[in-house]
């Protein structure tokens, strides 16, 4: 159990990493392609294709992290408003409902994953793109969000501080 | 269903689910979901949902917006910024508020090289407001400024969304860039008035700290060391944009470049700083993104079910006075853009808003520069504006929504203002187009 | 009465759109009491390329959307690419009568009709185009955009790296010399503004655009053969009126452009045939390959060919 707990942990910070890789990439990609046209040369189609990928990759790929980290902004209106013990049960609502949403986004993906694969489905631009290497990334990242925001339901750290906005 | 009932729904679940304190990215993914079962015919609905969100987070517009932030996060994690900005608040001695000043007049000059509202937003988020919070600085004095410029980076030219409008409305491209210029210009003087007001108002919302007296060659000294490098970077940029090197999309890249190389020049430059700029402007980034992913997909759902046409279709359909139908078509613009986003709204609204416009007689530029206006102060009207998120994932942690709300209004006071003075005065706008 | 709802690919305002307006005017005009389309929108209600997902999905009935939007899916659209005829001919060969049959298998989706065609692409540059020795365009130095159409021909062709550029991103784009020179189908250009900035129309023109109305086979097959018959006719109508219409607007077009100081630049002998013959054979080697990898394979590839190909009319 331990060893799973770890994987998962791994699995969680790697592909953030690779996220923030992207994000330098987007630079270096769009450095590259102004260098070979200002040098007379045609830039290779891939480097702008990649960019237009990259940003969803990226995104989806650092978006369990970020609720790890609760970056994803929420209003504290309701929430600093309640009592404590209210508003912990409250918090821990909305965390199971940020989990109902993400599985069945989740559940969704690894359906249209399924059928990008059977269809045999691409992503039409310069090039023909196999779709499916794109939608991966949907039930991979629901997934892990709906785990990250469990967490806020099962374990002792909830999602709402009540404090920041207490007297909103 | 009718079309309220449909708009009822929408909005009523995602206002009701982000009051309640869920993230807003998940609550625009909830509220999509719900959507995509009831109007496009159940389950297979949600797969279209991911499919339009696929579409929406793999434009190449969306490119310049982390490296902008990658930008402004390394300017603050080397200490360049702070070098820069102490520099500045020597050299301007003792006026109350500089940087608020230094704000306008800064994000005026990136405005007129980014075309996009969230980059100039995310730069001068980052770059700024920690730096004028560790000066003492109330949080309005530099919140406000920066939501207020973001917004100018649609009106002065270059904008690719006047562009988008023009084509779309099938109007005189550069007549719309020009008419764009005095009115610009005007809303960033207003911002200064409005800041000089606010130091009136209340003396300690920036401190008036003493500067100790500096020779003049101290002066120049300080400006060339630290100033005229750090701003090197951004004139660069404008000038190989301006010869058409590169695109205004491209032009982030090479600012994150250019400060890296800055950094690295002025031996800024460690692991840690670049570590923490990375992971900074990812973290917003993604905030922003996921939003967008929600966002983008609510808009269109808001268009496939017909609540945001039969809203449109509605407002326009009274018999009303011509600056009464302007003020109809105003009010929708500002109700759409609340919750949609922009280009979906043009789409939208292009073809209803300007055959009705040329009927009432109203200039098509004008009319155009008009929804422009529209179109950037619902990017930070309170509650939903994406502009006041992306501030809100910038700055210091302890920022509250109320806050970035409290700070906006008097801003978007200014454009709502501007816009009255177009309506009274057409030629601020149309004066400089008339004369090619 | 039935109700078939739509989206379109493009914009309102763009000119193909309007020729799809007015088709489901004629339907619902004549199908008054028996079928009505009912339009949603068009990008902004669901996304350019997502359309063919959704109308095979069923979340729409009917869009209207070039077939290239589809192409990983039904490589045989780049018959209607590569095609120097018109849908008239292909209606009246049995050309399209094929194209729904492959519609219907692959994508389960009905072919309704080819509307726009007739029309097709021309290179428009800034600078005076250059040739070499033998009177072949040098692309060396051009800043190309692209698109998913013509980027097969661009590239393995011409041998140029495209620059992927949105079509709303290609006005600053040319204005600040990012692109110089784009593909173009003969009419819109003067509505997209770029011949503010274009100065040169390179003939001959190659490929054909390939618009067409396509709709969900579970939901055609349950509408009233009476509902049917008229979406069909007057679907065959308008793939008639539309070419006719679109001619028109492409003269107009082309005289304010040379009213303008548009200069047209004619590629001549050997140099025209190969231009052309290699816009139509690297995007039937594109299609031919794509067909085999599918588990349909490669059998139609030379009867479309034939249908939608006509060498006699090329001269
Ligand atoms: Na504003
Ligand atoms: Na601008």
């Amino acid at each position: 159990m331990k060893y799973v707990a770890q994987a998962y942990t791994g699995l969680l910070y790697v592909i953030a990493a690779l996220a923030a890789a992207t994000l330098i990439w987007l630079m270096i990609s769009v450095i590259l392609s102004v260098l070979m046209r200002n040098l007379g040369l045609q830039p290779f189609a891939w480097l702008f294709t990649s960019a237009q990928y990259g940003i969803l990759y990226m995104t989806m790929l650092g978006a369990p992290w970020l609720v790890r980290e609760k970056g994803h902004v929420h209003i504290e209106l309701v929430t600093a408003a309640l009592p404590r013990t209210i508003r912990q049960v409250v918090s821990r609502l909305v965390a199971m409902a940020c989990v109902i949403v993400c599985l069945i986004l989740a559940w969704k993906g690894v359906e249209l994953l399924l059928t990008n694969i059977e269809r045999r489905d691409f992503d039409v631009r310069p090039y023909y793109y196999p779709r499916w290497l794109l939608t991966f990334v949907f039930p991979l990242s629901f997934g892990l969000m709906a785990i990250e925001f469990a967490r806020f339901v099962f374990e002792r750290e909830l999602m709402h501080s009540g404090e920041a906005g207490i007297h909103e | 269903m009718e079309w309220y009932e449909a708009l009822f729904l929408l909005l009523g679940t995602i206002v009701f689910l982000m009051a309640i304190g869920m993230p807003v990215s998940i609550a625009f993914l909830a509220a999509n979901i719900i959507g995509a079962w009831i109007f496009m015919g159940g389950e297979r609905g949600i797969g279209q949902l991911l499919n339009n969100g696929l579409g929406s987070l793999t434009k190449y517009a969306l490119v310049p917006i982390p490296l902008f932030l990658l930008m402004g996060e390394i300017f603050f994690h080397t200490g360049l910024g702070g070098r820069m900005f102490n520099a500045i608040d020597r050299l301007l001695g003792r006026l109350p508020g500089r940087l608020s000043y230094v704000t306008v007049l800064g994000g005026t000059a990136f405005s007129t090289l980014s075309g996009s509202s969230m980059g100039s937003t995310a730069l001068l988020g980052s770059l700024m407001v920690p730096e004028m919070n560790s000066r003492g600085y109330k949080k309005y004095m530099s919140i406000g400024p920066i939501l207020g410029t973001g917004g100018l980076a649609i009106i002065i030219p270059p904008s690719a969304l006047a562009v988008l409008l023009a084509t779309l409305a099938q109007i005189d491209v550069a007549g719309l860039l020009i008419a764009g210029v005095i009115p610009g210009l005007i809303l960033a003087a207003l911002y200064i008035a409005m800041i000089w007001l606010q130091t009136k108002i209340d003396p300690t919302a920036a401190p008036a700290y003493d500067v100790e007296p500096m020779s003049f060659g101290t002066k120049i000294k300080l400006l060339m060391t630290e100033v005229v490098p750090m701003v090197g970077v951004m004139v660069v940029i404008v000038v190989l944009m301006i010869n058409g090197i590169v695109t205004p999309s491209e032009a982030a890249a090479f600012g994150a470049f250019g400060v890296l190389i800055l950094a690295a020049v002025y031996g800024r430059l460690t692991w840690d700083a670049l570590r923490k700029s990375v992971t900074g402007a990812l973290r917003v980034t993604l905030m922003a993104y996921l939003i967008v992913f929600g966002s983008a997909t609510f808009s269109q759902l808001l268009a496939f079910s017909g609540a945001s046409r039969g809203l449109i279709g509605w407002a326009t359909s009274f018999d009303l006075a011509p600056l009464a139908m302007l003020l109809a078509m105003f009010a929708v613009l500002l109700l759409l853009g609340m919750f949609m986003e922009q280009i979906s709204i043009m789409l939208l609204t292009v073809p209803i808003f300007f055959p009705l416009a040329q009927t009432l007689g109203f200039d098509p530029i004008w009319f155009g520069l008009i929804m422009l206006l529209a179109l950037e102060i619902s990017f930070t009207t309170p509650p939903f504006g994406l502009l006041l998120f992306v501030m809100k994932g910038v700055a210091p942690p302890d920022t509250t929504m109320r806050e970035i709300y409290i700070s906006a209004m008097p801003f978007i006071l200014c454009s709502l203002f501007l816009v009255g003075l177009l309506i009274a005065f057409p030629g601020i706008a149309l004066w400089l187009p008339s004369l090619n | 009465e039935d109700t078939v709802t739509a989206v379109h690919a493009f914009p309102e305002t763009l000119i193909y759109t309007k020729s799809f307006l007015s088709f489901v005017d004629k339907v619902n005009e004549a199908g008054k009491g028996v079928v009505q389309i009912e339009v949603r929108g068009g990008p902004e209600a669901i996304g350019m390329f997502q359309q063919p997902d959704a109308v095979r999905d069923g979340i729409v009935d009917m869009v209207y959307t070039p077939g290239s939007f589809y192409g990983g899916a039904l490589p045989e659209k780049d018959a209607m690419v590569t095609s120097n005829l018109t849908a008239v001919e292909t209606r009246a060969n049995g050309g399209t009568a094929l194209m729904d049959q492959i519609h219907q298998e692959k994508m389960g989706l009905k072919y309704l009709g080819w509307f726009d065609s007739g029309v097709c692409y021309n290179l428009w540059t800034r600078d005076a185009p250059e040739f070499d020795a033998d009177g072949n365009l040098n692309v060396d130095g051009l800043k190309l955009r692209g698109n998913a159409v013509y980027n097969a021909f661009f590239s393995n062709y011409l041998n140029a790296q495209v620059i992927d550029l949105p079509t709303g991103e290609v006005y600053s784009a040319l204005q600040r010399g990012v692109v110089d020179a784009t593909g173009w189908t003969q009419i819109g250009l003067i509505d997209l503004k770029w011949n503010e900035f274009l100065n040169y129309r390179i003939e001959p023109c190659f490929f054909s655009t390939d618009l067409g109305v396509i709709v969900n086979n579970d939901k055609w097959n349950s509408l009233s053969p009476e509902a049917q018959k008229i979406l069909q006719n007057v679907a065959i109508q308008h793939e008639k009126d539309s070419v006719e219409a679109l001619r028109a607007k492409r003269d107009e077009d082309f005289a304010a452009l040379e009213a303008a100081g548009m200069q047209v630049v004619d590629l001549e002998g050997d140099a025209r045939v190969n231009y052309l013959a290699a816009a139509r054979e690297t995007t039937w080697e594109r299609m031919k390959t794509l067909m085999s990898e599918s588990p349909q394979g490669d059998g139609n590839y030379d009867t479309l060919i034939s249908l939608y190909y006509d060498p006699a009319a090329d001269r």
